[in-house]
Protein backbone atom coordinates (compact mmCIF):
# COMPACT_ATOMS: atom_id res chain seq x y z
CA UNK A 1 0.00 0.00 0.00
CA UNK A 2 1.39 3.32 -1.17
CA UNK A 3 2.23 6.20 2.05
CA UNK A 4 -0.57 8.28 2.58
CA UNK A 5 0.88 11.97 1.40
CA UNK A 6 1.51 14.60 3.84
CA UNK A 7 -1.99 16.80 3.68
CA UNK A 8 -4.01 13.50 4.27
CA UNK A 9 -1.50 13.01 7.52
CA UNK A 10 -1.85 16.74 8.76
CA UNK A 11 -5.57 16.06 8.25
CA UNK A 12 -5.78 12.92 9.85
CA UNK A 13 -3.66 14.51 12.78
CA UNK A 14 -6.16 17.68 13.02
CA UNK A 15 -8.99 15.30 13.12
CA UNK A 16 -6.94 13.66 16.40
CA UNK A 17 -6.27 16.89 17.75
CA UNK A 18 -2.89 15.36 17.95
CA UNK A 19 -0.56 17.79 20.04
CA UNK A 20 3.21 17.08 19.72
CA UNK A 21 5.64 16.97 16.33
CA UNK A 22 5.16 15.24 13.10
CA UNK A 23 8.57 14.76 11.37
CA UNK A 24 8.64 14.74 7.52
CA UNK A 25 11.73 12.35 6.52
CA UNK A 26 14.81 14.50 6.83
CA UNK A 27 12.90 17.76 5.39
CA UNK A 28 11.51 19.21 8.46
CA UNK A 29 8.83 18.81 11.36
CA UNK A 30 5.30 20.03 12.20
CA UNK A 31 4.75 21.13 15.56
CA UNK A 32 0.89 20.87 16.58
CA UNK A 33 -0.76 21.78 19.74
CA UNK A 34 -4.72 20.06 20.27
CA UNK A 35 -4.89 20.03 16.19
CA UNK A 36 -3.70 23.25 15.12
CA UNK A 37 -0.76 23.91 13.71
CA UNK A 38 2.05 25.90 15.48
CA UNK A 39 4.90 26.05 14.08
CA UNK A 40 6.82 24.57 10.58
CA UNK A 41 10.18 24.29 9.91
CA UNK A 42 11.61 22.81 7.03
CA UNK A 43 15.15 22.19 5.58
CA UNK A 44 15.16 24.53 2.40
CA UNK A 45 13.66 27.28 3.99
CA UNK A 46 14.94 30.07 7.10
CA UNK A 47 13.79 29.28 10.23
CA UNK A 48 12.76 31.97 12.97
CA UNK A 49 16.41 31.63 13.87
CA UNK A 50 17.34 32.31 10.77
CA UNK A 51 15.10 35.50 10.26
CA UNK A 52 16.24 36.67 13.63
CA UNK A 53 20.12 36.08 12.99
CA UNK A 54 20.11 37.65 9.53
CA UNK A 55 17.35 40.97 10.80
CA UNK A 56 20.63 41.83 12.82
CA UNK A 57 18.44 41.92 16.01
CA UNK A 58 20.22 39.24 17.58
CA UNK A 59 23.52 36.83 17.12
CA UNK A 60 23.35 33.49 15.96
CA UNK A 61 24.90 32.35 19.45
CA UNK A 62 21.92 35.07 21.46
CA UNK A 63 19.45 32.57 19.50
CA UNK A 64 21.35 29.84 21.19
CA UNK A 65 21.66 30.89 24.23
CA UNK A 66 17.87 32.00 24.60
CA UNK A 67 16.89 28.57 23.57
CA UNK A 68 19.28 27.21 26.11
CA UNK A 69 17.58 29.27 28.67
CA UNK A 70 14.09 28.40 27.43
CA UNK A 71 14.65 24.46 27.91
CA UNK A 72 12.35 21.61 26.95
CA UNK A 73 8.75 22.68 27.18
CA UNK A 74 9.89 26.93 27.93
CA UNK A 75 8.53 29.79 25.82
CA UNK A 76 11.72 31.12 24.29
CA UNK A 77 9.73 33.74 21.86
CA UNK A 78 8.70 35.21 25.07
CA UNK A 79 12.06 35.53 26.50
CA UNK A 80 12.82 37.26 23.40
CA UNK A 81 10.26 39.84 23.33
CA UNK A 82 11.29 40.45 27.23
CA UNK A 83 14.40 41.44 25.74
CA UNK A 84 13.69 43.65 23.84
CA UNK A 85 14.78 41.84 20.65
CA UNK A 86 11.36 42.12 18.81
CA UNK A 87 7.86 43.23 19.69
CA UNK A 88 5.04 40.59 20.12
CA UNK A 89 3.67 41.82 16.92
CA UNK A 90 7.11 41.24 15.44
CA UNK A 91 6.96 37.66 16.80
CA UNK A 92 3.83 36.52 15.45
CA UNK A 93 3.80 37.30 12.58
CA UNK A 94 8.02 35.85 12.18
CA UNK A 95 6.69 32.69 13.50
CA UNK A 96 3.31 32.69 11.13
CA UNK A 97 5.51 33.77 7.81
CA UNK A 98 8.26 31.22 8.72
CA UNK A 99 5.62 28.57 9.41
CA UNK A 100 4.02 29.32 5.81
CA UNK A 101 7.09 29.76 4.30
CA UNK A 102 8.16 26.11 5.47
CA UNK A 103 4.72 24.36 5.18
CA UNK A 104 5.06 25.46 1.39
CA UNK A 105 8.29 23.51 0.60
CA UNK A 106 7.73 20.72 2.94
CA UNK A 107 4.35 20.08 0.87
CA UNK A 108 5.90 19.54 -2.36
CA UNK A 109 8.31 17.11 -1.08
CA UNK A 110 8.16 13.77 -2.38
CA UNK A 111 9.16 12.17 0.84
CA UNK A 112 6.00 11.08 3.09
CA UNK A 113 8.06 9.11 5.55
CA UNK A 114 6.73 10.49 8.89
CA UNK A 115 7.18 9.98 12.18
CA UNK A 116 5.06 11.20 15.42
CA UNK A 117 6.27 11.99 18.71
CA UNK A 118 3.59 12.93 21.33
CA UNK A 119 3.77 15.87 22.96
CA UNK A 120 7.18 17.38 21.11
CA UNK A 121 6.92 21.48 21.39
CA UNK A 122 9.08 23.92 19.36
CA UNK A 123 11.61 25.51 21.51
CA UNK A 124 10.22 29.02 20.88
CA UNK A 125 6.52 28.65 22.21
CA UNK A 126 3.32 28.94 20.81
CA UNK A 127 2.00 32.44 19.33
CA UNK A 128 0.25 31.51 16.08
CA UNK A 129 -2.18 28.72 14.91
CA UNK A 130 -3.17 27.83 11.65
CA UNK A 131 -5.91 24.67 11.56
CA UNK A 132 -4.91 22.55 8.88
CA UNK A 133 -7.36 23.09 6.16
CA UNK A 134 -6.78 26.73 6.26
CA UNK A 135 -2.86 25.57 5.85
CA UNK A 136 -3.77 23.63 2.85
CA UNK A 137 -5.62 26.18 1.34
CA UNK A 138 -3.16 28.77 2.22
CA UNK A 139 -0.16 26.67 0.08
CA UNK A 140 -2.68 25.95 -2.84
CA UNK A 141 -2.87 29.88 -3.13
CA UNK A 142 0.56 30.50 -2.75
CA UNK A 143 1.41 28.22 -5.61
CA UNK A 144 -1.47 29.83 -7.85
CA UNK A 145 0.15 33.40 -7.07
CA UNK A 146 3.70 32.07 -8.52
CA UNK A 147 2.11 30.41 -11.15
CA UNK A 148 0.45 34.08 -11.89
CA UNK A 149 3.53 36.04 -11.70
CA UNK A 150 5.31 33.27 -14.16
CA UNK A 151 3.92 30.31 -15.56
CA UNK A 152 7.04 28.02 -15.27
CA UNK A 153 8.80 26.86 -12.64
CA UNK A 154 12.22 26.73 -14.96
CA UNK A 155 13.23 29.54 -12.35
CA UNK A 156 13.21 27.91 -9.28
CA UNK A 157 15.93 26.05 -9.14
CA UNK A 158 17.74 27.42 -11.63
CA UNK A 159 20.97 29.92 -10.57
CA UNK A 160 19.71 33.54 -10.53
CA UNK A 161 21.75 34.90 -13.24
CA UNK A 162 20.47 38.96 -13.78
CA UNK A 163 20.97 39.69 -17.42
CA UNK A 164 23.16 42.84 -18.35
CA UNK A 165 21.22 45.00 -19.92
CA UNK A 166 17.65 45.96 -18.88
CA UNK A 167 15.24 45.30 -22.11
CA UNK A 168 13.41 48.31 -21.46
CA UNK A 169 13.94 51.83 -20.64
CA UNK A 170 13.52 51.30 -16.85
CA UNK A 171 13.68 49.12 -14.33
CA UNK A 172 10.98 49.20 -11.13
CA UNK A 173 12.01 47.01 -8.41
CA UNK A 174 10.97 46.26 -5.35
CA UNK A 175 13.18 45.63 -2.14
CA UNK A 176 13.73 42.19 -2.36
CA UNK A 177 14.08 42.01 -5.80
CA UNK A 178 17.12 44.75 -5.70
CA UNK A 179 19.17 42.58 -2.66
CA UNK A 180 18.70 39.33 -4.65
CA UNK A 181 20.03 41.25 -8.27
CA UNK A 182 22.96 42.12 -6.10
CA UNK A 183 23.60 38.80 -4.29
CA UNK A 184 22.73 36.76 -7.72
CA UNK A 185 26.35 35.16 -8.31
CA UNK A 186 24.96 32.92 -11.57
CA UNK A 187 25.37 30.02 -9.15
CA UNK A 188 23.14 30.25 -6.28
CA UNK A 189 19.53 28.76 -6.64
CA UNK A 190 16.72 31.44 -5.42
CA UNK A 191 16.13 29.08 -2.06
CA UNK A 192 19.61 29.56 -1.72
CA UNK A 193 20.07 33.28 -2.39
CA UNK A 194 17.05 32.89 0.53
CA UNK A 195 18.85 31.34 3.21
CA UNK A 196 21.99 33.78 2.50
CA UNK A 197 19.75 37.09 2.58
CA UNK A 198 17.79 35.36 5.91
CA UNK A 199 14.68 36.03 3.68
CA UNK A 200 11.57 33.84 3.16
CA UNK A 201 12.04 31.33 0.42
CA UNK A 202 8.90 31.70 -1.38
CA UNK A 203 9.45 35.82 -1.17
CA UNK A 204 12.38 34.98 -3.51
CA UNK A 205 10.85 32.16 -5.87
CA UNK A 206 8.01 34.66 -6.24
CA UNK A 207 10.64 37.90 -6.66
CA UNK A 208 12.44 36.10 -9.10
CA UNK A 209 9.55 35.07 -10.69
CA UNK A 210 8.40 38.55 -11.38
CA UNK A 211 12.19 39.54 -12.27
CA UNK A 212 11.85 36.51 -15.09
CA UNK A 213 8.61 38.00 -15.74
CA UNK A 214 10.07 41.46 -16.30
CA UNK A 215 12.86 39.90 -18.86
CA UNK A 216 15.84 40.81 -15.95
CA UNK A 217 16.91 37.26 -15.42
CA UNK A 218 18.24 34.80 -18.13
CA UNK A 219 15.49 32.59 -18.15
CA UNK A 220 14.81 29.23 -20.50
CA UNK A 221 14.86 31.14 -24.07
CA UNK A 222 18.31 32.72 -23.39
CA UNK A 223 19.60 30.09 -21.58
CA UNK A 224 18.73 27.39 -23.66
CA UNK A 225 21.23 28.62 -26.43
CA UNK A 226 24.13 27.85 -25.29
CA UNK A 227 23.76 24.37 -24.55
CA UNK A 228 24.86 22.72 -28.06
CA UNK A 229 28.51 23.06 -26.32
CA UNK A 230 28.28 19.47 -25.70
CA UNK A 231 27.81 18.57 -29.57
CA UNK A 232 31.84 18.45 -29.61
CA UNK A 233 32.47 14.41 -29.71
CA UNK A 234 36.03 14.39 -28.22
CA UNK A 235 37.60 17.29 -27.12
CA UNK A 236 40.36 19.35 -29.85
CA UNK A 237 43.94 18.29 -29.03
CA UNK A 238 44.03 22.52 -28.20
CA UNK A 239 41.03 24.85 -27.64
CA UNK A 240 41.09 27.67 -30.53
CA UNK A 241 40.32 30.05 -27.42
CA UNK A 242 42.14 28.94 -24.30
CA UNK A 243 40.33 30.52 -21.05
CA UNK A 244 43.67 32.38 -19.69
CA UNK A 245 43.22 32.57 -15.90
CA UNK A 246 42.09 29.12 -13.47
CA UNK A 247 42.86 25.75 -15.45
CA UNK A 248 39.90 23.66 -15.83
CA UNK A 249 37.20 26.23 -15.35
CA UNK A 250 36.25 25.97 -19.19
CA UNK A 251 33.67 23.44 -18.48
CA UNK A 252 31.88 25.96 -16.25
CA UNK A 253 32.71 29.13 -18.08
CA UNK A 254 30.28 31.04 -21.21
CA UNK A 255 30.53 29.17 -24.27
CA UNK A 256 33.45 30.24 -26.44
CA UNK A 257 32.86 32.47 -29.53
CA UNK A 258 34.73 31.83 -32.76
CA UNK A 259 32.63 33.94 -34.74
CA UNK A 260 31.39 30.81 -37.02
CA UNK A 261 27.60 30.75 -38.51
CA UNK A 262 25.94 29.19 -35.69
CA UNK A 263 27.57 31.80 -33.42
CA UNK A 264 26.07 34.19 -35.49
CA UNK A 265 23.14 32.42 -35.53
CA UNK A 266 23.01 32.24 -31.53
CA UNK A 267 23.33 35.94 -31.58
CA UNK A 268 20.36 36.60 -33.98
CA UNK A 269 18.02 34.29 -31.81
CA UNK A 270 19.16 35.80 -28.44
CA UNK A 271 18.72 39.32 -30.18
CA UNK A 272 15.01 37.66 -31.70
CA UNK A 273 14.48 36.26 -27.55
CA UNK A 274 15.74 39.56 -26.13
CA UNK A 275 12.99 42.03 -28.46
CA UNK A 276 10.10 39.57 -27.86
CA UNK A 277 10.25 40.19 -24.08
CA UNK B 1 3.13 46.34 22.88
CA UNK B 2 0.61 44.81 21.21
CA UNK B 3 -0.18 41.50 19.28
CA UNK B 4 -1.74 41.15 15.88
CA UNK B 5 -5.46 40.53 17.17
CA UNK B 6 -5.10 43.38 19.79
CA UNK B 7 -4.09 45.54 16.72
CA UNK B 8 -6.95 44.43 14.87
CA UNK B 9 -9.46 45.20 17.88
CA UNK B 10 -8.09 48.34 18.45
CA UNK B 11 -8.58 49.32 14.94
CA UNK B 12 -12.04 48.49 14.52
CA UNK B 13 -12.25 50.51 17.72
CA UNK B 14 -11.64 53.61 15.54
CA UNK B 15 -14.93 55.89 15.56
CA UNK B 16 -16.83 54.48 12.33
CA UNK B 17 -14.83 51.46 11.52
CA UNK B 18 -16.49 48.84 9.55
CA UNK B 19 -13.84 46.53 8.52
CA UNK B 20 -9.78 45.89 9.66
CA UNK B 21 -8.07 43.50 7.93
CA UNK B 22 -3.77 42.80 8.08
CA UNK B 23 -2.32 41.92 4.73
CA UNK B 24 1.22 40.19 3.86
CA UNK B 25 1.91 42.40 0.83
CA UNK B 26 4.43 40.20 -0.56
CA UNK B 27 2.30 37.34 -0.72
CA UNK B 28 -0.96 38.85 -0.59
CA UNK B 29 -2.43 36.55 2.25
CA UNK B 30 -4.81 38.08 4.53
CA UNK B 31 -3.16 37.59 8.17
CA UNK B 32 -6.08 38.19 10.12
CA UNK B 33 -9.24 40.16 9.90
CA UNK B 34 -12.65 41.43 11.43
CA UNK B 35 -15.99 42.87 10.04
CA UNK B 36 -13.99 41.44 6.31
CA UNK B 37 -16.91 39.07 4.74
CA UNK B 38 -14.08 37.34 2.46
CA UNK B 39 -10.80 38.07 3.62
CA UNK B 40 -8.96 36.68 1.19
CA UNK B 41 -10.53 38.45 -1.53
CA UNK B 42 -10.13 42.01 0.38
CA UNK B 43 -6.54 41.43 0.98
CA UNK B 44 -5.50 40.17 -2.79
CA UNK B 45 -7.41 43.16 -4.02
CA UNK B 46 -5.61 45.49 -1.07
CA UNK B 47 -2.12 44.13 -1.59
CA UNK B 48 -2.63 44.72 -5.66
CA UNK B 49 -3.95 48.50 -5.24
CA UNK B 50 -1.64 49.21 -2.92
CA UNK B 51 1.41 47.52 -5.02
CA UNK B 52 -0.34 49.81 -8.06
CA UNK B 53 0.03 52.63 -5.78
CA UNK B 54 3.62 52.46 -4.84
CA UNK B 55 4.42 51.81 -8.82
CA UNK B 56 2.45 54.68 -10.44
CA UNK B 57 3.45 56.72 -7.16
CA UNK B 58 7.41 55.91 -7.65
CA UNK B 59 6.86 56.84 -11.42
CA UNK B 60 5.31 60.41 -10.23
CA UNK B 61 7.79 61.42 -7.71
CA UNK B 62 10.69 63.21 -7.94
CA UNK B 63 10.89 62.26 -4.13
CA UNK B 64 13.86 60.21 -3.75
CA UNK B 65 14.10 57.11 -1.94
CA UNK B 66 10.38 58.09 -0.79
CA UNK B 67 7.61 56.04 1.65
CA UNK B 68 4.69 55.76 1.71
CA UNK B 69 2.61 56.68 5.09
CA UNK B 70 -0.48 56.00 4.33
CA UNK B 71 -3.04 55.48 1.60
CA UNK B 72 -6.40 56.99 1.00
CA UNK B 73 -9.18 56.01 -0.97
CA UNK B 74 -12.32 58.09 -0.90
CA UNK B 75 -15.64 56.02 -2.08
CA UNK B 76 -19.15 57.44 -1.87
CA UNK B 77 -19.72 55.46 1.31
CA UNK B 78 -16.23 55.08 3.01
CA UNK B 79 -12.58 55.44 3.48
CA UNK B 80 -10.06 52.74 3.09
CA UNK B 81 -7.26 53.47 4.96
CA UNK B 82 -4.25 51.67 4.42
CA UNK B 83 -0.69 51.57 6.04
CA UNK B 84 2.37 49.84 5.69
CA UNK B 85 4.69 48.48 8.21
CA UNK B 86 8.22 47.71 7.34
CA UNK B 87 8.72 44.46 9.35
CA UNK B 88 12.25 43.34 9.89
CA UNK B 89 12.72 40.39 6.82
CA UNK B 90 9.66 40.52 4.96
CA UNK B 91 7.03 42.79 4.14
CA UNK B 92 5.65 45.35 4.40
CA UNK B 93 2.45 44.32 6.70
CA UNK B 94 -0.54 46.51 5.43
CA UNK B 95 -2.92 47.57 8.02
CA UNK B 96 -6.07 47.93 6.46
CA UNK B 97 -9.55 49.75 7.69
CA UNK B 98 -12.63 51.35 6.39
CA UNK B 99 -14.45 53.20 7.71
CA UNK B 100 -18.12 54.48 7.09
CA UNK B 101 -17.98 58.36 5.59
CA UNK B 102 -20.01 59.60 7.59
CA UNK B 103 -19.64 58.73 11.22
CA UNK B 104 -15.50 58.86 11.26
CA UNK B 105 -13.24 61.77 10.99
CA UNK B 106 -10.65 60.82 8.95
CA UNK B 107 -7.61 63.30 10.32
CA UNK B 108 -8.56 61.36 13.54
CA UNK B 109 -8.37 57.97 12.19
CA UNK B 110 -5.14 58.56 10.50
CA UNK B 111 -3.61 59.39 14.10
CA UNK B 112 -5.04 55.82 15.48
CA UNK B 113 -3.89 53.83 12.80
CA UNK B 114 -0.53 55.48 13.01
CA UNK B 115 -0.15 54.47 17.14
CA UNK B 116 -1.74 51.36 16.48
CA UNK B 117 0.98 50.34 13.91
CA UNK B 118 3.80 51.78 15.63
CA UNK B 119 2.58 49.90 18.83
CA UNK B 120 2.36 46.47 16.71
CA UNK B 121 6.03 46.66 15.67
CA UNK B 122 8.11 48.88 18.26
CA UNK B 123 9.54 46.59 20.69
Amino acid sequence: MAAPTLDVVLTGLAHDEATGSLRVGKEGTVYFSRGRVSYVECTATPGVEGLLGASGRISVTGVRHTRQEAGPGGDGGALLVDRGVLSRGELEFCMLSATLDAAFFLLTSRTVRTRFRENGAHWLGIHWFFDVPGLLRECARRRARLERAWPSAELDARPVTPLRQIPGTRALLTPLQWELLLAADSAATPVELARRLGRPAYSTLLAVRELGAAGLVVTGETAALPKRTPKAPAPPPAPPLAPSGKPGAAGSGPPQVNGDATDVNLLLRLRDALEAL
Amino acid sequence: MIGIEDCLSEAMSIPGALGAILVDHTSGMAVAGKGIPDPGRAAAGLSEAYRATLDGIAMASEERGFRIEDVIVTTGSAYHLVRPMEMMFDGPLLLCVQLDVERSNLALARRRLRTITDELVAS
